[in-house]
């Protein structure tokens, strides 16, 4: 049989909190972290068709990390290692009383370092100085910064890894801690996803991919609209989540609190299109039901899916289609919801903030709501979304995370009984 | 800029770039084994001294910039290379002016190679 890997500890710097209790709180209230864009210095705002977006607003590097740190990396893995910090605080781990090269960091990060990275590329081409490109530009934009700086500040020194699958990034980096563990490479790893590139360039990239809500710029709080009719798009935005991913053997060992077990996964390729899904569900189901084999289930035990869910059009549709597929009549029987109606889509932190979602909810019995599900989409109605918190005793819950280049990934988490 | 003008901007940029009081800041202190600047944190010192004194610093002249006393030294040197106020052949003087060092006979006239024990010495600035 093998290895069962258990989550010990949660951290989440998020549009709606920072730290595990303040993100699930108010999630449970069911509280909006979307906001109006702030102008991009000297860009005109009104030439950026979308202009809501999820930031995290109180973020003070200070008053978590050291000063000369936080300098020195990008917001993004600014956010990575404050979460990481709460995780392994939360968990108990002392990691200086391990074997260090038994305890692994995996981070998902779609986009990486872009603060810096463009404000570097802007300088050289308006100052034609090549010579003053910051020294610490490479070490800051290579995309395993976020990475490094984790083993880094907690001493971790196994696998060092970073996922890179866009959207799904973080998702996959909880199946690829789940592979490790199992594997024997780690006891334990740092689980973590991050991204914060609500930047000049890279929100002008998406407003002209044409994948941003554009319908709600008077009303931020109303555009992030998973499943919802007048869904419009997806409001960008920011944060990290960081799990504490252990074998059994070892949580036991040092007798840590659990929230729930990481029981499955499946990593796919649609082999299709560089950032639309296949449009007749098969591969999401799939991707579903090979995670479900993998952790030794049927459909018929799910009893909450953490939608990927990103308020577009299609995504949801193909989603909510997928759904349908795989779970038939059991589909209207499952809590669903959507994480990203209430933080916008953190693009490499959303996984792991799905999957800190699905481990609460396990824990608690408490599903949180799916903000402005007003008017169900009849294209993908199903009768377990609601925009109310939901009370469910679930005992499986299925995490869903698709990522351009057309990569789908699906996590299985269970109750730890 | 006078010699004691160079000396005072480099350690307040150190001050600020350390995040710490300038006053404990001495010339005698090692870049390395006193303040604690690794390589990489000591390139980025350099890249910000560059930035104030508009100055270029090639590769080759890294290597002796050790010590505080060192780098004050270094930029007197090649901002007043004439100025007789401060002779010291631990910094040889740079090119007339501080001229871009970005062609190759131009930063080879750059032969700045302070001795570190004699920059180490120095109770400059002031």
């Amino acid at each position: 049989m093998a290895t069962r890997v258990v989550i010990t500890g949660l951290g989440v710097v998020s549009p709606i909190g920072i730290g595990t209790g303040e993100f699930w709180k108010a999630a449970l209230e069911g509280r909006s972290g979307i906001s109006a864009l702030r102008p991009f210095d000297g860009l005109p705002l009104d030439a950026y068709r979308s202009r809501v977006v999820g930031q995290v607003l109180a973020f003070n590097p200070a008053q978590y990390l050291d000063p000369t740190q936080a300098e020195r990396v990008d917001r993004y893995a600014q956010f990575a290692l404050v979460a990481s910090k709460e995780a392994v605080a939360d968990a108990g781990l002392r990691i200086d009383r391990e074997a260090p090269h038994r305890i692994g960091v995996i981070v998902g990060a779609g986009m990486g370092g872009m603060v810096m990275g463009e404000r570097e590329i802007t300088q050289l081409y308006r100052s034609q100085r090549p010579n003053r490109v910051h020294p610490n530009f490479i070490p800051t934009i290579t995309l395993n910064s976020a990475s490094g700086i984790v083993a880094m500040m907690h001493g971790a020194k196994g696998p060092n890894l970073t996922i890179s699958t866009a959207c799904s990034s973080s998702a996959h980096a909880v199946g690829q801690a789940l592979t490790a563990i199992r594997a024997g490479q780690a006891d334990v790893v740092l689980t973590v996803g991050a991204d914060a590139s609500i930047t000049p360039l890279v929100f002008a990239g998406f407003c002209s991919l044409r994948a941003l809500s554009t319908g709600f710029n008077d009303q931020p709080e109303r555009a992030s609209r998973p499943f919802d009719r007048a869904r419009d798009g997806f409001v960008m935005g920011e944060g990290a989540g960081a799990l504490i991913l252990e074998s059994l053997a070892h949580a036991k060992k040092r007798r840590a609190r659990i929230y729930a077990e990481v029981a499955g996964y499946a990593a796919t390729s649609e082999a299709h299109h560089m950032v639309i899904p296949k449009e007749d569900g098969v591969e999401v189901a799939t991707t579903m039901a090979l995670a479900l084999k993998d952790a030794g289930m049927t459909p018929r035990q799910v009893d909450y899916i953490n939608a990927h869910a990103t308020s577009t059009q299609i995504g949801d549709a193909v989603e909510a289609k997928a759904i349908r597929q795989l779970f038939k009549d059991r589909a209207d029987r499952l809590a669903i919801n959507a994480t990203k109606s209430l933080i916008g889509h953190t693009l490499g932190a959303a996984g792991a903030l799905g999957a800190i979602a699905c481990a609460l909810s396990l824990q608690t019995g408490q599903i949180h709501p799916t903000l402005n599900y007003d008017d169900p989409d009849p294209d993908c109605a199903l009768k377990g979304i609601s925009a109310q918190a939901q009370e469910r005793r679930a005992k499986v819950a299925l995490l869903n995370a698709f990522g351009f280049g057309s990569n789908n990934a699906a996590v299985v988490l269970k109750a730890f009984t | 800029m006078t010699n004691a003008e160079i000396a005072d901007q480099i350690v307040t940029a150190l001050g600020e770039y350390l995040k710490r009081d300038r006053s404990t800041i001495a010339p005698g202190q090692a870049l390395r084994d006193d303040l604690g600047l690794d390589s990489m944190a000591t390139i980025e010192l350099l890249f910000r001294i560059e930035e104030v004194f508009d100055l270029q610093i090639p590769d080759q002249d890294l290597q002796h910039l050790r010590t505080v006393a060192n780098v004050i030294d270094y930029v007197q040197a090649r901002l007043n290379p004439t100025a007789a106020s401060t002779p010291s052949k631990a910094a040889a003087p740079g090119p007339a002016k501080p001229a871009p060092s970005t062609s190759a006979p131009t930063r080879r006239a750059t032969p700045s190679k302070p001795a570190p024990t004699r920059a180490v010495s120095r109770k400059k600035p002031a």
